[in-house]
């Protein structure tokens, strides 16, 4: 019964042009014209330093870790910001002006930044921020750790230079530390591109709810055919979420072969790992088109809104529409991005960009793996309620 | 070996003031055709829908084949077959391959299965269309294939809930060739539509229902019995007076009459020679006519009498 509805269920899929468009067809058609559209940015415009504004006040100047990061990150050819030190009326006038793109404010050790728009230059100095940010936490700590190891051996003199070069070589060691954030290594490009490959994830419960849809009786005629038949509702579901994630993983090859061979990315070392994310970000995107179309009852173009609505939402939240709005979730609801798996997806692949640890990618996974093992659990229970199809 | 294939007793669905189907009783017996008829809305797919565990009703009992039914009874799925007024089929598979389809959740055995989707191929005269998506298919066809799908697997018990909607006359009657060819290889048939021509033509036993309730059964003949007039003559007449309407409802053995402005239907409760009385009473009054004829009552003129209303309404 499994291969039955596994056969028919790939034939019915495969058949679906409109399905065949948006699961196989579209995420293709966006890496190609993503290729076309940011072939030449990356290419010819090589790297813009962005211009920003620093308040140079007490707290900037006391906060090592922030203005000498940023004095190195303004030197040099391949400088990544062109900045102004100025006083806080002076960088606001300058934003109001539209002659920077953002300005940063030490308050206490805390960098406050603040900006007009939404577009690449003010991600980019959004991230840097984030980043020294994250390094000067990793810093305090490494640096409060070698303090109270020294004080527990009982030597109160301390080198500091010793310390200094001790920590750096943790750092260097650390599984939690920062990648390289020069130009040549900040690609925008590759965001969007993580970005489409996360989308094409979440778009595989379009597989699913169709599949779904045609085995409950209360919303296809078919489903009614089936529900009167001797075979089992559980086999039938089995057979049609395999025959969903073998099509969505055909989808994804496809995508990366084009992605890879034709467009050219560059995915680097994280290959296995980004692959790794992709097949559980398609299972939580299977398992959310179930949920969906067990849960809400309506019909079938109703769900249809539903879903995509809730990717939708998921891709805004999760920043696909601007980085920024992740880290407005991230800072002020951190629980939405908690529970989205577009974000869930999303953060992975960035963490695989931008951190050489692998820990916070793993909970990304995990944190996908009971999304999905919750979502699934959530329609088994709606389909056991619904011993009557209730038609 | 089963005397009563479907036993159904106080059967009741009601949706919150509504009640649907209404303290149902009856029985369908082996290798017989049940005509459910009633007009729209009157309860015959709700009945239909709660027979087959789709639809959780309020009280009563169904046992089919001896055994409650339930949604669960997957013994007593394996030999019924369903045709839903709906087309039930996938857009995205061919002819060959929704039959197949659907026959492989009741048969797993692929040679048997062969077998059998050419056998429904040929019952329901579709074999030049294999290849076809149901979207090439005309809408006469469709409903051939829609009962291919439910019957491919041989069930012992069928339910053909309207199957003849919208189906053009050719088609409509090469399905009621094939329900009577599968009634004639032993299966049990329950048939719901509301076009009184099929079941007079199909049916061993009929069942009237109104507002889901029993109002009326028995076979064709018997069920006409109930009508208070026993023939209607039919006049085609392009003018006819008052004066003259009034003399034709006079008639001997007549008990009404009236005209629509193009037909003048007499009704009689008795009498032998009423037709050619009429074509006397034409004559007599120098009435051009174009046809006359004569009809037994029909079951919409029971339902008419017992509801008063048609059963197309």
């Amino acid at each position: 019964m499994f291969i039955h509805n596994f056969k028919y269920s790939l034939k019915v899929l495969l058949k679906n042009k409109q399905l065949v468009f948006w699961t196989l067809a579209f995420p293709i058609i966006m890496a190609v014209l993503f290729n076309m559209a940011f072939s030449d940015i990356e290419n010819n415009e090589k790297f813009d330093a962005v211009h920003i504004a620093v308040v140079d006040d007490e707290d900037f100047r006391n906060n090592k870790m922030f203005s000498e990061t940023l004095k190195s990150l303004s030197d040099g050819e391949d400088k990544v910001f062109e900045i102004n030190y100025v006083d806080e009326e002076k960088a606001k006038k300058m934003l109001e002006d539209s002659e920077i793109k953002g300005y940063l404010k030490i308050v206490g050790s805390e960098p406050e930044i603040t900006i007009n728009s939404n577009g690449v230059e003010e991600t980019i100095f959004c991230h840097v921020i984030d980043e020294i940010k994250s390094d000067s936490s990793i810093v305090q700590d490494l640096g409060m750790k070698y303090v109270m190891q020294k004080i527990r051996s009982g030597e109160y003199q301390m080198d500091f230079n010793q310390a200094f070069t001790e920590i750096a070589d943790e750092m260097m060691d650390s599984d939690v530390s920062v990648k390289d954030n020069s130009p040549d290594n900040i690609s925008f490009v590759m965001i969007e591109y993580y970005s489409l490959i996360a989308m094409a994830c979440m778009y595989s419960g379009l597989l699913s709810m169709t599949l779904m849809n045609y085995r409950l009786a209360n919303i296809s005629a078919v489903g009614k055919r089936s529900a009167v038949s001797p075979a089992k509702k559980g086999g039938m579901i089995m057979g049609s979420l395999a025959a969903s994630f073998l099509v969505q993983i055909i989808g994804l090859v496809m995508l990366y072969l084009i992605m890879i061979f034709y467009v050219k990315v560059d995915f680097g070392n994280n290959m296995p790992m980004i692959i790794l994310l992709s097949f559980v970000g398609s299972l939580a995107g299977l398992s959310l088109g179930v949920a969906v179309s067990v849960l809400i009852k309506a019909g079938e173009n109703a769900k249809l809104t539903a879903l995509i609505g809730v990717v939708m939402a998921g891709c805004f939240f999760a920043g696909m529409m601007g980085i920024m709005m992740k880290n407005i979730i991230d800072k002020n609801a951190p629980i939405v991005n908690y529970i989205n798996p577009v974000a869930m997806i999303t953060d992975g692949f960035y963490t695989l960009y931008y951190y050489n640890g692998l820990d916070r990618f793993y909970i990304d996974v995990i944190s996908l793996l009971i999304f999905s093992a919750v979502m699934i659990l959530i329609s088994l229970r709606g389909l056991r309620r619904q011993r009557y199809d209730s038609i | 070996m089963y005397d009563k294939v479907i036993e159904v007793k106080g059967l009741t669905k009601e949706y919150k003031e509504l009640k649907a189907v209404d303290d149902l009783s009856f029985d369908v017996y082996e290798k017989e055709i049940l005509g459910l008829l009633g007009p729209n809305g009157s309860g015959k797919s709700t009945t239909i829908n709660s027979i087959l565990s789709l639809l959780k009703y309020s009280s009563g009992t169904i046992n089919i084949f001896g055994k409650e039914m339930k949604p669960d009874a997957y013994d007593i799925k394996r030999d019924i077959g369903v045709i839903f007024q709906e087309v039930a089929v996938f857009q995205e598979l061919t002819v060959y391959d929704n039959i197949d389809y659907f026959c492989g959740l009741y048969i797993s055995d692929k040679n048997r299965r062969k077998q059998y989707v050419e056998d429904a191929i040929e019952l329901v005269s579709i074999g030049n269309y294999k290849k076809f998506y149901p979207k090439q298919l005309s809408g006469g066809l469709l409903r051939r294939l829609n009962i291919a799908c439910g019957i491919a697997h041989k069930p012992k018990l069928i339910f053909l809930d309207e199957p003849t909607v919208a189906v053009d006359p050719q088609s409509r009657n090469n399905i009621l060739e094939g329900i009577r060819k599968l009634r004639d290889n032993g299966a049990t048939i329950l048939y719901t539509t509301h076009y009184m021509e099929e079941v007079e033509q199909l049916c061993d036993r009929i069942i009237i229902i109104d507002k889901g309730k029993i109002i009326a059964s028995g076979t064709s003949d018997s069920l006409k019995k109930l009508a208070k007039i026993e023939e209607k003559i039919t006049v085609e007449i392009h003018r006819l007076s008052e004066e003259f309407l009034e003399k034709a409802k006079k008639l001997e053995h007549a008990t009404d009459a009236f005209y629509d402005g193009k037909m003048l239907i007499v009704s009689y409760n008795g009498g032998k020679n009423n037709i050619a009385n009429m074509i006397d009473f034409l004559r007599q009054n120098n009435l051009s006519y174009l046809k006359v004829y004569s009809e037994r009552p029909s079951l919409n003129d029971v339902f008419l009498e017992l509801t008063g209303k048609e059963l197309r309404d």
